[in-house]
């Protein structure tokens, strides 16, 4: 009944230590490594045959691949299709773990904002990095917009990098809180149906309207899971774009 | 909801990461209370930015302006 339980974390395995460091193996990790041999299967399921005429499973990895690689050119480039294997990879994990939460007792790994910060990080550090090491100091143009007159000039950039800054976090919060938010709507409305559900007849009658409720939701639930992957990625481009072309 | 949850996000981002690089700068520094003071009216004004960027109302960054 309580709707936080569905995002504890359990010990599956004994704590192994090497070195100074625990190694545990959790549940968490446990769905990680599913959909990771679910996008394994699925990948290597569709390349087996290579068929001219796709089949069913091959047409699927197509449209995938179409679908992030258009996103990805169309907003940063041509230049950009080199971080293909990262938008995709990214976009595949997060979308079949959105997805995999929503199966009955299964766990969702995404609403642990220690997962979204890690992949928004892995953004942040790959357009800083590659901003320097491709454009060396002309990636500080990023901040500095033209056309500014030069008296609040240094506030606008000031501004500028404040906002850079706050990219991780709004990019990992807006998943993490989606999926966190939904899930537990789902667990509150489907104790309603139990609680009601209590109570004889009346309580039964009265169940009807969050049993419905939670159905809807659950459908709902779907389109957050596939449309927060697919934001996830859209920033991605949008954060490599500044990389690939910082402030002409 | 979901264009309000995330234009929501985007005004708390700014001012978090203000109040953090505030409460660093003081805490290096020891210029408390100054720092938070500038930079978290600084995060704030880069949460608006961020909202009228993710609502269509200002233009991206530096880069559209050009287009």
């Amino acid at each position: 009944m309580d709707p936080i339980h569905q995002f504890e974390i359990k010990n599956l395995l004994p704590i192994i230590r090497i070195g100074g460091t625990e190694i545990a193996f959790t549940n968490s990790a446990l769905f990680m490594l599913i959909a990771l041999g679910l996008i394994l299967a699925l990948m290597l399921g569709a390349t087996r045959s290579r068929a001219l005429v796709p089949g069913r499973l091959q047409a699927t990895a197509e449209i995938v691949y179409e679908f992030v690689a258009d996103t990805l050119r169309s907003s940063a480039g041509q230049e950009g299709m080199k971080f293909f294997p990262l938008v995709f990879s990214i976009f595949v994990f997060i979308l079949v773990l959105n997805v995999m939460g929503i199966i009955p007792y299964a766990f969702t790994v995404t609403s642990h904002i220690i997962i979204t910060v890690a992949f928004a990080l892995l953004v942040f550090l790959t357009v800083v990095i590659y901003g320097f090491w491709r454009n060396g100091l002309r990636f500080l143009k990023l901040f500095v917009p033209s056309g500014i007159p030069i008296y609040i000039l240094p506030l606008v950039t000031a501004i500028e990098v404040m906002s850079f800054f706050s990219r991780p976090v709004s990019h990992s919060v807006r998943l993490f809180a989606n999926m966190l938010a939904g899930h537990i709507t789902l667990k509150v409305f489907g104790g309603f149906v139990v609680m009601l559900g209590g109570l004889g007849f009346l309580g039964w009658l009265g169940a009807a309207l969050p049993l419905a409720l939670t159905t809807v939701l659950t459908a709902l639930e779907l389109l957050v899971a596939l449309l927060q992957a697919y934001v996830f990625a859209i920033l991605t481009c949008i954060y490599l774009n500044d990389a690939v072309h910082p402030g002409h | 909801m979901a264009r309000g949850f995330r234009l929501s996000t985007e005004l708390v981002a700014g001012v978090l990461v203000g109040a953090a690089f505030g409460w660093g700068l003081d805490y290096l520094l020891g210029i408390s209370p100054w720092g938070m003071i500038v930079f978290l009216l600084l995060g704030f004004a880069a949460g608006v930015l961020n909202v009228m960027r993710a609502a269509g109302v200002a233009p991206s960054g530096p880069l559209d302006r050009k287009r």
